[in-house]
């Protein structure tokens, strides 16, 4: 079954005059070039038409025009921006970063929903300063806080026995959370001399910052588990001593 | 009275359970809201076509591991004094029991200094492969994979003293203790490797004196435990064999303690 198409005439611009009789057995189109349209078509069809003489198919492509450009436009309107669909807010991440910045007076609030995106942003600048430093360990350092998340859910659940109701995405959003002082560590290692004693001080200054945050993290997040506070915080202390180790050695 | 040495602290449940979950009825999850919550809903989901078998055989081998964690602060204190100097514990060794349903069962470690947890042997082996990798560091031979080689190497010395024991109690036979209890005992080893290895770290000619103290502390402990855990089964057995079975247990600590303190990247030495 063949279809026919209107040809648009070719009309050379000088020299060879075609045969006249052509031009007149030919179609000649209105301009712009329109293909030809079944008035009564049952496809709605959405065309910009400029001619007069397609009035039938502003009849299909008005109405459509109206319901689908504005609604197309508004489907693309009415989407989440992509961040809360993704499910990342960064005030919020940075309202939590900043409350594990004081040891002293950790803020268990911000912390009560927990999130992972804080967590991986912090470790993919702990990756870059270890690479800045020469060291590349991106596995290594995810295989270890997924390890020691799950050694540290593990144990405080035990400890906490009937009241052991933290979730593993919660205690990684702790660790992750606090390894905030550990990538502060691996900053100020890039400046420090290779061999020396100071090195250790300061590692050991910034794993107890780290312990003590995630400590009174764990015990805020999971009511009545002051007793288990030091046992707790001795599992935090591994677990960032471990970290501390990659970022010395 | 070691087919169940559970303890419920609180309000006693019911020791025979139809539970349409069978989770539930294996691991008496009193409150570890990791098994009953998470590896319940997997379990049901792999093994809910074969949950008797599932039911009887965990329940048979592995006691209820919430028991080891009864902790606390005074207890993890004193309990490693008595691990790394037996010779100054002068109380007697065995472990308190009080009928609980029925059944006379050991009472949780809080309220029995005899009694063995899972929480010293699992931070000590932490502070051993982190204490390893220290020492590594120091050399200047720190690698990640160093690390975990280090930390599959503390398993595989864990398992071996697990096994020693096992080997010891089955080959007297009676009734042994549960898994967990042996690997309790089996992992307090790694108190004692921990203190040698912090002589190293400080000054390496220490570790040749730290070693065997090391060695021959952890040898009177296993003894003591073992003598209590086999005299609380009246059998008539051997006498002279469960002697040469203890000196056997204490001599064995020197090689396992050399070759886990030996600190290198070679699986041997």
């Amino acid at each position: 079954m063949t279809r026919e198409f209107a040809v648009p005439p070719v009309v050379f611009p000088s020299g060879g005059n075609p045969a006249t009789g052509n031009l007149q057995q030919r179609r000649v189109p209105t301009a712009p070039f329109q293909p030809p349209r079944p008035s009564s078509s049952s496809i709605p069809f959405m065309s910009f038409d400029i001619g007069p003489a397609t009035s039938t198919s502003t009849l299909y492509g008005g109405p459509i025009g109206t319901g689908g450009g504005p609604s197309g436009s508004a489907n693309f309107d009415d989407e989440e921006p992509l961040l809360d669909e993704l499910g990342i807010h960064p005030e919020q991440i940075w309202k939590k970063t900043k409350s594990i910045l004081n040891p002293f007076r950790v803020n268990p609030a911000v912390h009560k929903d927990s999130d992972l995106s804080g967590p991986i942003i912090l470790y993919l600048s702990l990756c870059l300063f270890q690479l800045l430093a020469g060291k590349i360990q991106f596995g290594v350092i995810l295989g270890w806080i997924v390890v020691s998340s799950m050694f540290l859910y593990v144990v405080f659940n035990m400890l906490a026995g009937r009241n052991g109701k933290l979730n593993l995405h919660a205690c990684t959003s702790v660790v992750g959370y606090c390894m905030l002082p550990v990538v502060i560590l691996s900053a100020a290692m890039l400046f420090l001399p290779q061999a020396s004693v100071v090195r250790f001080v300061i590692a050991g200054v910034f794993v107890l910052w780290a312990t003590r945050a995630s400590t009174a993290l764990m015990v805020a997040l999971a009511e009545g588990e002051e007793e288990h506070r030091g046992l707790v915080a001795y599992a935090c202390f591994l677990i960032y001593t471990l970290f501390s180790l990659l970022v010395i050695f | 009275m070691y087919e169940n040495p559970r303890m419920q602290p609180g309000a006693p449940r019911p020791l025979t359970q139809s539970q349409p979950n069978p989770f539930e009825g294996a691991f008496y999850g009193a409150g570890s809201g990791l098994i009953r919550g998470d590896l319940g809903t997997y379990g049901e989901k792999f093994l809910g076509s074969s949950s008797e078998y599932v039911q009887s055989n965990i329940s048979r081998y592995f006691s209820d591991p919430q028991y080891y964690f009864q902790v606390n602060d005074q207890y993890v204190r004193n309990k490693l004094k008595v691990v790394l100097f037996p010779f100054l514990h002068r109380c007697h060794w065995t472990r308190i029991t009080e009928p609980v349903g029925g059944r006379l069962s050991y009472r949780p470690p809080i309220y029995d200094i005899n009694a063995p947890d899972l929480y010293i042997p699992f931070m000590a082996f932490g502070t051993y492969v982190i204490l390893a990798g220290l020492l590594l560091g120091l050399q200047g031979r720190f690698s990640p994979d160093a690390v975990q080689w280090l930390f599959v190497k503390g398993l595989l010395g864990w398992s071996l003293q697990v096994m020693l024991l096992k080997v010891t109690l089955l080959s007297l036979g009676g009734v042994e203790p549960p898994l967990l209890d042996i690997v309790a005992y089996a992992g307090y080893t790694f108190a004692g490797l921990c203190l040698a290895i912090m002589g190293k770290i400080i000054l390496s000619y220490m570790y040749f004196v730290m070693m065997p103290l090391a060695c021959l502390c952890m040898g009177i402990f296993l003894v003591k435990t073992m003598k209590r855990v086999l005299s609380a089964e009246v059998r008539s057995y051997d006498s002279s064999r469960l002697h040469y079975l203890l000196l056997f247990i204490a001599f064995a600590q020197f090689p396992l303690f050399s070759w886990l303190g030996n600190i290198s990247l070679n699986w041997l030495f």
